[in-house]
């Protein structure tokens, strides 16, 4: 039961998005789909190549690790016999990707006899349960005080404050701003004040404040991105025209301002939806949540090749993906682009 | 959410049509300003500091950044010679004077932990003025250590940047054709990967390469991470200075010096890199500060700068286990990335204001 409610988002995230990307394939017709769907595979191929060269390059792999004390020269080449280590690049190559087709990402180097796929599997959906409601906070709140702070350009209180704030807010980097939170618990704590965990001991509400923390500096993106843009459009003709018309304030807004500021901001949610699946390194590794960017970053200081090449393919795979879904979006909201 | 002090038309405007339509309000710009108070005509880089000057905050940033990287360069061999002697050393009775412990790599196990001994004022006072971490490293010299390591990866990573980026985005411009097609296709690659990962698989991949060859100085570390970051910010520097460039190039001086012969080297370099400068130095503002974040970071994930060095994120991350025991270790290094990096940010709202006023209000 807990398995399925922790792939919940992860579920939701995977149904949302085929049924987008149907739609919008259907509207906007098959040559647009084709042609975006060519240059995804194109750069999935570039990707892998250079995920597979940096895992060849790379000196002194795990194998000499897991070679153990007693390595003669014929347990290494039995082992890199069964790694497949000693054949030619191509060769490697060609294996690397059949394999990959086949949903094979390899046996882990550094967690003996678990499987890269497994890795991922446990990981991605914890990571979702962080990415996804943090996307959607940064949306929910940085939009709204964007346009706020575009209609009321000029005002002390709600444009240029919160324009500082958002500033501020986007230019610190998590990794700052996390162990400030931390300092303060402990300190809370210290106090006999309540405060919150400090880092995850499996209950989900332990992810209530790394989810607050990575929206943070999205928020701030979000809400510059939103007024900048919604600036633009209120400055144009039509909406003049709009308010001649004698419509309220409300549906100029919303209804002819803010349909053509969305171009932008749609084009900007693409990066930040492939952090559901990509996670976020700082946040997970200082809160020590067991998602994707944490299984990264200790398969990269563990020189753990196989879990590398899978977690950097699968982020970099998200983010196409993610783009790819952002094109046809974009491609739905504005008629005239029709085949870009 | 009560939407009601909309900007309305003006009575005045609206109920009788003007003879010359004029499209939305004109504002005198900063050129015309000067134009008509000095009687000589200013180039828009000038005009465009005279923009800068007049953001109160960006000046205010500017002052404290620039006193903050002068004193991190020029106090250290000040502070070499600060300070009390003292008793101490694996066995005890050695002498300890100023030039040792006020080094950034030398770590007086003795002496961890020790609070910041700079209040109360006494002749104790700059032993050690913020206090030591966990293995007894001075935090003050450390800081000043890791705001150097930061300046010198920014500006080694911009000289990159901007090199490749405009070399390679005016001549994709200018010769267009497959080079442009190949660079596309190339940048598109290197936009799919998220880019602290792969600068952290570079770094950790060929960290071993480079500490052979450089011999585990701090040299080969800041190469590292300059061909790390580098490697990733010059795609979009291309991109931006490439737009540019195809809009630039249909210029009619352009035209002109094709019709006079001007070979395409001299047209490119006298012609187009000058009127590059207001996108160049927008982007590469932005890409500082992207530069200290991705350098913290990444020694924050110990791929960069590794011990004997210092720098703020090796620090922080040193700090991060040790709350509990000792938080003035993680405040210090994280106050100076903060002032660093918000610092760096004002300054880059102010340069885009300066060189694209449209964008401000």
């Amino acid at each position: 039961m807990d398995q399925i409610l922790s792939s919940l988002p992860a579920l939701i995230v995977l149904v949302a998005f085929l049924a987008i990307l149907a739609y919008a394939g259907i509207r906007v017709g098959p040559q647009f789909l084709i042609r975006r769907i060519a240059g995804l595979v194109f750069v999935l191929l570039g990707v892998t190549f250079i995920v597979f060269i940096l895992g060849y390059f790379s000196p002194g792999t795990a194998i000499d690790g897991l070679c153990g004390q007693h390595c003669t020269l014929q347990n290494l080449a039995n082992l890199q016999h069964v790694y497949g280590l000693d054949l030619p690049w191509y060769k490697q190559y060609g294996n690397f990707l059949s394999d990959l087709l086949h949903f094979n990402l390899g046996l882990s180097f550094q967690q003996r006899g678990q499987t890269v796929l497994s890795i991922l599997g446990s990981g991605i959906p914890l990571s979702a349960s962080v990415g996804l409601p943090a996307v959607i906070l940064q949306v929910l709140i940085g939009v709204p005080l964007g346009i706020l702070a575009a209609v009321r350009a000029g005002s002390r209180v709600f444009d240029t404050s919160n324009m500082s704030v958002s500033l501020i807010l986007l230019a610190l980097p998590t990794f700052v701003v996390i162990p400030f939170y931390q300092l303060l618990m402990v300190f809370l704590s210290l106090h006999n004040l309540p405060s919150g965990p400090i880092s995850y001991s499996g209950a989900l509400t332990d992810l209530i404040a790394p989810i607050i923390l990575l929206a943070l500096a999205g928020m701030g993106y979000f809400a510059r991105l939103t007024r900048t843009t919604m600036l633009d459009v209120l400055n144009q003709d039509y909406v003049r025209t709009a308010r001649a018309k004698g419509l309220t304030e409300r549906v100029v807004i919303y209804r002819h301002a803010f349909r053509n500021a969305l171009n932008p901001l749609v084009t900007a949610i693409g990066p930040s939806l492939a952090f559901i699946v990509g996670g976020a390194f700082f946040t997970e590794f200082l809160f020590n949540i067991p998602g994707i960017g944490l299984a990264a970053v200790n398969s990269i200081s563990a020189k753990d090749m196989p879990t590398v090449q899978g977690t950097t393919i699968i982020v970099a795979l998200a983010v196409v993906v993610m783009n790819l879904v952002v094109d046809l979006v974009y491609g739905l909201l504005d008629p005239r682009v029709k085949v870009a | 959410m009560e939407i009601v002090n909309t900007p309305k038309a003006d009575e005045q405007s609206v109920q009788h049509l003007p003879d010359k339509a004029t499209i939305g309000a004109t504002v005198p710009t900063t050129e015309e300003l000067f134009e008509a108070a000095e009687g000589v005509s200013i180039s828009p880089t000038r005009a465009a500091i005279r923009r800068f000057m007049r953001d109160r905050r960006a000046v205010i940033c500017s002052g404290i950044l620039a006193f903050i990287i002068i004193f991190s360069f020029i106090f250290p061999l000040i502070y070499q010679h600060l300070g009390p002697t003292y008793l101490g050393g694996v066995t005890g009775k050695e002498t300890i004077m100023p030039q040792d412990y006020h080094n950034p790599t030398w770590g007086e196990l003795e002496q961890s932990d020790v609070a910041g001994t700079f209040l109360p004022l006494g002749p104790d006072s700059l032993k050690y003025p913020l206090g030591t971490d966990t293995t007894g490293h001075d935090i003050f010299a450390g800081l000043m250590a890791g705001v150097n390591v930061s300046i010198e990866v920014a500006i080694l990573v911009e000289i990159v940047d901007i090199g490749l980026g405009v070399l390679l985005g005016t001549l994709a411009a200018w010769y267009g054709g497959w080079l442009g097609a190949v660079l596309d296709r190339f940048t598109d690659i290197m936009f799919a990967f998220p880019g602290l990962l792969l600068i952290l698989l570079i770094a950790a991949t060929l960290g071993p390469q480079f500490d052979m060859v450089f011999h585990t100085s701090l040299l080969g570390r800041i190469l590292l991470l300059t061909f790390a970051i580098g490697l990733l910010a010059w795609p979009l520097m291309m991109r931006y200075v490439r737009g540019q460039s195809l809009l630039l190039k249909e210029q009619q001086y352009v035209e002109a010096a094709r019709t006079v012969g001007t070979p395409n080297i001299r047209i490119i370099w006298r012609h187009l890199v000058p009127n590059l400068l207001n996108v160049v130095v927008v982007a590469a503002t932005l890409d500082i500060l992207t530069t200290i974040i991705g350098e913290a970071g990444i020694s924050f994930l110990g791929a960069g700068i590794r011990p004997p060095n210092t720098s703020l994120g090796l620090m922080i991350s040193n700090a991060a286990n040790k709350l509990e025991t000792n938080w003035t270790e993680m405040l210090w290094p994280c106050v100076v990335l903060v002032v660093l990096v918000l610092s760096f940010s004002f300054i880059g709202d102010g340069v885009r204001d300066a060189f694209d006023p449209r964008t401000k209000d």
